[in-house]
C-alpha cells in the first residue's frame, strides 16, 4: 500500500493518517546526534549529575569522611577543604595542599568539584560507583516542534535563576514564545550565559500535565533555536531535565511564573526517579 | 557468475578510502554555514590535518577507522568525528562545557573554498555597535584584502577575536573563525553607509550590530581602564608550578626585578596569539632585569589534566619562565584568586610590576597578529612600558 497521496479511496487516505499518527517519527539526525552526546556525557563523565553524592556550599569549611562529618564518605579518612586567604585547602591525612577550583580533586574513590565564586564556592562530591543510567527520551514526535517569532520584551529585565545545573546565573529576560498546545501558552524565555561571555542560549523552564506521570515534576529546560529567516523553532523533544532530577544533591530551579503548558508533553527527557522532590525549590525568575 | 566476479573483485580490490586531500568544511550554525578548510596529508603511517581560516592553518592530531575520521584538537580538548562517504564527509564538532557536550554538525566536501579579492567599499576599519538584548556593546572591525580574500578581526576592549577569513559577493559578506574552541561566524551586508548584520557565536548565538567607517577617534576603551589594580602594596600571588613546587611573589628570583605577570589560559586562543611575543620580550629584557611569570586558568581544576594542557602549551612555545597553576577559567574565580585586581574580566591580562613589586600597568586582552598595525603598535607599548620600569631602579 502506498501512502502517498491519491483521491482514489478515502478509505486508504485515512488508514494512511491513523498509521501516521500511531508510528513515531524518525529523529532527525541533529537531535539524535545532541541526544547520544549527552547520554555519553551522563555515562561517562567524572563530573556526570548521576554520579553525584553531594554538594554543600563551602563557606568557612567543611569535614568529609567521618559518619559526623559535613559530608560523610562511608570508607574515608577524614578531610576538611577550607579557605585560606583567596585560596582553598584540601587536608587529609597524607597533608595539605592548595587546590583550585573546577576538579577532580580525587580522594579516594570519590571526585571533588569546586565551582563558584568565593564566598559562594559550592563543593561537589561524586562517585564513580554511584552510577545510575540515564532515563532515556519519549519517541520523537513530529507535533511537538513549534516555528514562530520571539515577542520581544520592551524592557529586558536581569534576573537571577538557577540554571539547569543548579548553578545561579544572571539572565535576561527578553521575551515570550506562543506554544499552541492545551488551547495556548506564552511561555517565557530568559537568555542564559554560557561559559564564554560570547555565548548564550536562550531557554525555557517550563511544566506541563505529564510531569510527575513520566517526567520530572518540577519541570523541564527547552532551548529556543534561532532560524535564519528571524523565525524561531521550539523543539520540545529536546527538552532535558534539570540535574536535579539526576541526583537529589542539586538544588532545583523553581518554575519560571506563568510557564505552565495545559497539555501532556510525551516528547524530550524521561524522569526515571532519583531527583529532588519538586517541593524545595531554588529562588524563582521574578 | 561473472557479474558475481566482479563484483567481489570490485570489493576486495577497492582500496579504503582515504581523506588525505582539501576539504571545503562547514559548521552548520543555527545562523547559517561556517566555512573554514580541512588539510589532510599522509605522514608516515599516520595522518596529519590542519584546521584552516583562510591561509591560516592550526595543525591538529588526525586519524582514519574504517570510514571513520577523527580530529583530535587537544589544546582545547575537542574533537571532529565524521563519517567518510565517497567525496564527502557528515559528521559532528564536539567539546564539553559545563552543562554536557556542545555539538554542531559538520560537514565537507573535496576541494579548496574559491577565493576573490576583497571588495574596496568593505575593505577598512569600521566602527561597531553589537545590539544585545541587555544593551549595547563596542567592537571594531578591520576588513582587509588577503591571499584568501576577505581577512580581517573583530577587536573588543579587551583583545581581538583572532583570524577570521571569508568571502564577499556583492554587497554582502560573511567571514568565520574556527579554531576548535572558538566558534565564531560574522555575516554582513553594506546598506548605504552603514554595514548591517549578524554576529554568530557558538551554535546558536546570534547578535545583531550596525557598523560604520571609523573616523579615527576611539571607539573602544583603552586596554588599560578595563582592569583596575590595588597599588598600594606588592601584588601577591601564591600558586604551584607544574612540578607541585609552591612559587610566590616574594620569592628570590623576583626580587627587585621588573616582574611581567601573563594571566592566561591554554584554552584562550589570544594567550597563543602573545604568548610567543611575551617570550621574545623575556629573552630580550631577562639580562636587564625583567623577569615574568604565568598564572594558567584552565578548565577543569585538576592538577593532573589541567598540569598536562599548560606542559602541552610550554613545549609549543618553548616559554623558559614559571607557569603556575592559579584555578580555572571563569573570570569570576580568577578575580577570586587575586584580590587586588578590580574588574578582572578578560584573558590573557597582562601586569606590569615595578622593581618594588607593585602594580604598574594592567593590560587587559592582546591585540593578536591579526589586528596588524594595532598588533605592532601593542608590541612597542609593551617595550616602551619596560624600558620605562627597568631605567627607574637607576634612578633610585
Amino acid at each position: 500500500m502506498s501512502c502517498k497521496s491519491s483521491s482514489r479511496t478515502f478509505v486508504i487516505a485515512f488508514a494512511c493518517v491513523l498509521l501516521a499518527s500511531k508510528l513515531p517519527a524518525q529523529t532527525p539526525p541533529d537531535v539524535a546526534m545532541e541526544r547520544s552526546g549527552y547520554v555519553d556525557w551522563l555515562k561517562k563523565a567524572s563530573n556526570s549529575p548521576l554520579s553525584a553524592v553531594a554538594q554543600q556550599k563551602v563557606g568557612d569549611g567543611l569535614r568529609l569522611g567521618p559518619e559526623d562529618a559535613d559530608i560523610p564518605l562511608p570508607g574515608m579518612a577524614e578531610f576538611r577543604v577550607y579557605p585560606s586567604g583567596a585560596s582553598l585547602i584540601l587536608e587529609g591525612p597524607d597533608g595539605k595542599r592548595l587546590v583550585a577550583r573546577g576538579g577532580p580533586h580525587r580522594i579516594g574513590k570519590y571526585a571533588l568539584y569546586l565551582t563558584g565564586p568565593r564566598p559562594g564556592t559550592v563543593l561537589t562530591v561524586f562517585a564513580a560507583t554511584a552510577g545510575k543510567e540515564p532515563p532515556g527520551y519519549y519517541d520523537y514526535d513530529a507535533l511537538v516542534v513549534f516555528t514562530g517569532p520571539l515577542i520581544r520584551t520592551k524592557t529586558p529585565q536581569v534576573v537571577r535563576v538557577l540554571a539547569s545545573d543548579g548553578i545561579e546565573a544572571e539572565a535576561t529576560e527578553v521575551g515570550t514564545f506562543l506554544v499552541p498546545l492545551g488551547g495556548g501558552t506564552a511561555l517565557r524565555v530568559l537568555r542564559i550565559p554560557v561559559a564564554s561571555g560570547d555565548e548564550s542560549e536562550l531557554e525555557i523552564f517550563f511544566r506541563d500535565e505529564s510531569n510527575g506521570d513520566g517526567t520530572y515534576p518540577a519541570g523541564r529546560f527547552v532551548g529556543l533555536h534561532p532560524l535564519p529567516n528571524g523565525q524561531f523553532r521550539l523543539d520540545l523533544n529536546r527538552a532535558r531535565n534539570p540535574f536535579c532530577a539526576y541526583s537529589s544533591v542539586y538544588p532545583c530551579p523553581a518554575p519560571w511564573r506563568g510557564n505552565t503548558i495545559p497539555a501532556a508533553v510525551r516528547a524530550g527527557e524521561r524522569y526515571a526517579g532519583g531527583g529532588l522532590d519538586p517541593g524545595t525549590p531554588g529562588p524563582e525568575a521574578r | 557468475m561473472l557479474a558475481a566476479l566482479l563484483v567481489y573483485g570490485t570489493l576486495v580490490l577497492d582500496p579504503a578510502p582515504s581523506p588525505v586531500g582539501a576539504w571545503r568544511a562547514v559548521l552548520d550554525l543555527a545562523g547559517g554555514p561556517l566555512r573554514f578548510g580541512l588539510e589532510i596529508e599522509k605522514v608516515g603511517g599516520g595522518l596529519r590535518a590542519q584546521i584552516c581560516n583562510g591561509i591560516r592553518c592550526q595543525r591538529v592530531d588526525a586519524r582514519m577507522e574504517g570510514d571513520s575520521l577523527t580530529l583530535n584538537i587537544p589544546d582545547y580538548a575537542a574533537t571532529v568525528t565524521a563519517a567518510l562517504r565517497g567525496d564527502s564527509l557528515m559528521g559532528t564538532y564536539r567539546n564539553v562545557g559545563n552543562r554536557g557536550p556542545r555539538t554542531i554538525p559538520v560537514r565537507a566536501d573535496r576541494g579548496r573554498w574559491p577565493t576573490a579579492p576583497a571588495p574596496k567599499r568593505l575593505r577598512g576599519r569600521w566602527d561597531a555597535t553589537y545590539l544585545h538584548d541587555w544593551g549595547t556593546s563596542r567592537r571594531v572591525f578591520e576588513f582587509r584584502d588577503g591571499r584568501a580574500g576577505l581577512e580581517g578581526t573583530i577587536i573588543s576592549n579587551t583583545g581581538d577575536y583572532g583570524h577570521f577569513a571569508g568571502i564577499a559577493e556583492a554587497d554582502s559578506f560573511s567571514i568565520a573563525h574556527f579554531d576548535g574552541s572558538f566558534v565564531y561566524l560574522l555575516t554582513g551586508k553594506l546598506d548605504g553607509d552603514t554595514l548591517r548584520g549578524i554576529f554568530h557565536a557558538g551554535p546558536r548565538t546570534q547578535t545583531p550590530w550596525t557598523a560604520v567607517r571609523s573616523t579615527g577617534a576611539p571607539h573602544l576603551k583603552s586596554p588599560t581602564e578595563v582592569t583596575g589594580a590595588d597599588t598600594t602594596g606588592p601584588f601577591r600571588f601564591d600558586f604551584v608550578d607544574l612540578n607541585g613546587q609552591r612559587v610566590r611573589s616574594d620569592d628570590a628570583r623576583f626580587r627587585d626585578k621588573v616582574v611581567l605577570v601573563d594571566i592566561f589560559g591554554s584554552w584562550c586562543p589570544t594567550c597563543h596569539d602573545a604568548a610567543p611575543e611575551l617570550l621574545r620580550l623575556y629573552q630580550r629584557y631577562r639580562p636587564r632585569g625583567l623577569e615574568m611569570v604565568g598564572l594558567a586558568y584552565e578548565v577543569t581544576g585538576d592538577s593532573a589534566i589541567d598540569g598536562r594542557q599548560v606542559r602541552r602549551y610550554r613545549d609549543k612555545f618553548g616559554i623558559t619562565f614559571p607557569l603556575l597553576l592559579a584555578g580555572v577559567n571563569d573570570t569570576d574565580a580568577a578575580a577570586a584568586t587575586l584580590p587586588q585586581l578590580r574588574g578582572f574580566t578578560s584573558f590573557p591580562t597582562t601586569l606590569f610590576l615595578g622593581r618594588d613589586g607593585r602594580i604598574r600597568r594592567v593590560h587587559a586582552g592582546f591585540y593578536g597578529p591579526a589586528t596588524g598595525a594595532q598588533h605592532r603598535r601593542l608590541l612597542r607599548e609593551f617595550e616602551r612600558e619596560i624600558e620605562k620600569l627597568l631605567e627607574e631602579k637607576r634612578e633610585q
